[in-house]
């Protein structure tokens, strides 16, 4: 299944953005090699200039002061204009503009400006470039949070704290994860896992979670392929367990969260209980 | 209710260690022993980061996403629901960050008072980022196979959404 999805988003991406730019090659949506006129409106005092194009004015300014190139920087592209807005966002800092005659009585001008092929074929590689980096910022932040977590769990396992709160819920976890053996370390975890998430703990979640995935993979059959409790714990945590709005929720929403959180926890238990029953429904089918 | 979260870390991590000392045991040691374990899971779980964030990433990008956003709108309307959450349905199981940046946008559009913010920040609240959750859950142990984990996690999504936009509806009202 992720196989799938996981193909299907990478062809789908790129059969779209290459269907995209064909049509803009095509119709030359992006006015390539165009001498285009436009209105201007020369500054007092200075090299600015403000050009009026489809309702939008754009500010720029000569280069040099020679009367032969614009520059137009990144920052003037505010409003949704396409000639424009496409070419700054692949020259990402100023867009530099061939003058090929300027009428000064009319007050207006023309230019060329840089072609532009294939935009979102681009816009893909480097958003796919991004995300790269991005997942090892990702991963070395959470190192930090995962060592702080793993380390009191640590302590509240040897403690024997864990194993009182196991026992609280152990009924409702044996009938969730059949298959790990009473007393396993793994249910420990497990139960830490959920409660971080009742709290809307995401940060404590994550770790607490992580050691439960290891934990089961310990006592995994097949160690390629995830069991039914892991893919159970799995679906308990995407449908994420909570008691208390999400700690990101809070950021965002400020004190408006307060009204929010009995609709949260009905819509929450909906999607838990879904969760819960489909895992339940396919262990039973692969059985 | 919501401030007295600020307290729930604190005094967990006060409990544990005091009860750890109370055991008699090494508490300092004891730490630095279970959160070695932290960085090997970290740089372990990149490959999968990388291979699901990446391929999202691409999707978006390509405005791919915003034309099966287009595609199904109708659908929305059909049953009633505003097509302003849609953007929330479809972003929330793929990335978090994306996701938190579709309710701010909401939030700016229509005011946060409004039944759309209130219906995506429910929808928001009440599902997890299912892809980034088995990329990093699975990923720490090597799975490769995930058996049926996503479909349950999907099918948990959308009766999340379907709950939320439910809820929200007969709440509000």
């Amino acid at each position: 299944m992720l196989n799938y999805i996981w193909a299907g988003l990478i062809i789908i991406s790129i059969s779209f953005a290459l269907g995209h730019d064909l049509h803009d090659e095509w119709n030359n949506t992006h006015e390539n090699g165009l001498a285009i006129q436009i209105p201007f409106t020369q500054l007092d005092d200075s090299t600015l200039i403000e050009l009026h194009y489809a309702n939008t004015t754009i500010s720029a300014h000569w280069k040099n002061s020679q009367h032969l190139q614009l520059i137009i920087p990144a920052t003037s592209t505010s409003h949704k204009n396409k000639t424009f807005t496409h070419r700054l966002l692949s020259h990402d800092k100023e867009l530099l503009a061939d003058v090929t005659h300027i009428d000064p009585d009319n007050q207006s001008l023309t230019i060329v400006l840089p072609e532009i092929h294939w935009s979102r074929m681009q816009a893909i590689s480097d958003a796919a470039f991004d995300m790269a980096k991005f997942a090892v910022t990702l991963a070395i932040a959470l190192a930090g949070i995962m060592a702080l977590w793993l380390g009191l769990m640590r302590i509240a396992e040897k403690s024997g704290m864990i194993f009182f709160f196991v026992k609280a819920i152990q009924p409702l976890l044996h009938w969730l994860f059949p298959e790990i053996p009473k007393n396993h370390p793994a249910l420990g975890s497990i139960s830490l896992n959920l409660a971080a998430n009742v709290l809307g703990l995401g940060n404590a979640a994550t770790p607490l979670g992580i050691k439960a995935m290891q934990q089961l993979q310990s006592i995994n059959q097949k160690k390629e392929q995830a069991s039914n409790s892991m893919c159970m714990f799995l679906a308990l945590n995407t449908s994420s367990v909570q008691l208390l709005p999400p700690v990101t929720l809070i950021a965002i929403m400020g004190t408006q969260v307060s009204e929010l959180i009995i609709p949260i926890i009905l819509a929450t238990s909906a999607s838990t209980l879904a969760a819960v029953i489909t895992a339940k429904s396919y262990a039973r089918l692969n059985r | 209710m919501h401030h007295y979260t600020a307290l729930i870390i604190p005094l967990l991590i006060l409990f544990i260690v005091s009860h750890g000392l109370y055991k008699k045991l090494a508490v300092y040691e004891e730490f630095v022993d279970g959160a070695k374990e932290g960085f090997t899971t970290a740089v372990r779980i990149i490959p999968y980061l990388v291979a699901i964030l990446f391929a999202i990433a691409m999707f978006r990008a390509s405005g791919a996403m915003e034309s099966l956003i287009n595609l199904i709108e109708p659908v929305f309307v059909f049953f009633g629901i505003p097509p302003e959450t849609l953007p929330m349905a479809i972003i929330r199981p793929m990335t978090g960050s994306g996701s938190v940046a579709v309710l701010a946008d909401l939030i700016e559009t229509h005011g946060d008072d409004s039944l759309i913010v209130k219906i995506a920040a429910t929808m928001f609240g009440s599902t997890e980022t299912t892809f980034y959750v088995l990329a990093v859950y699975f990923g720490s142990i090597n799975i490769k196979k995930t058996g049926y984990a996503l479909q349950a996690g999907l099918i948990a999504d959308l009766v999340g959404f379907i709950a939320a936009v439910s809820v929200c509806y007969w709440y509000f009202s």
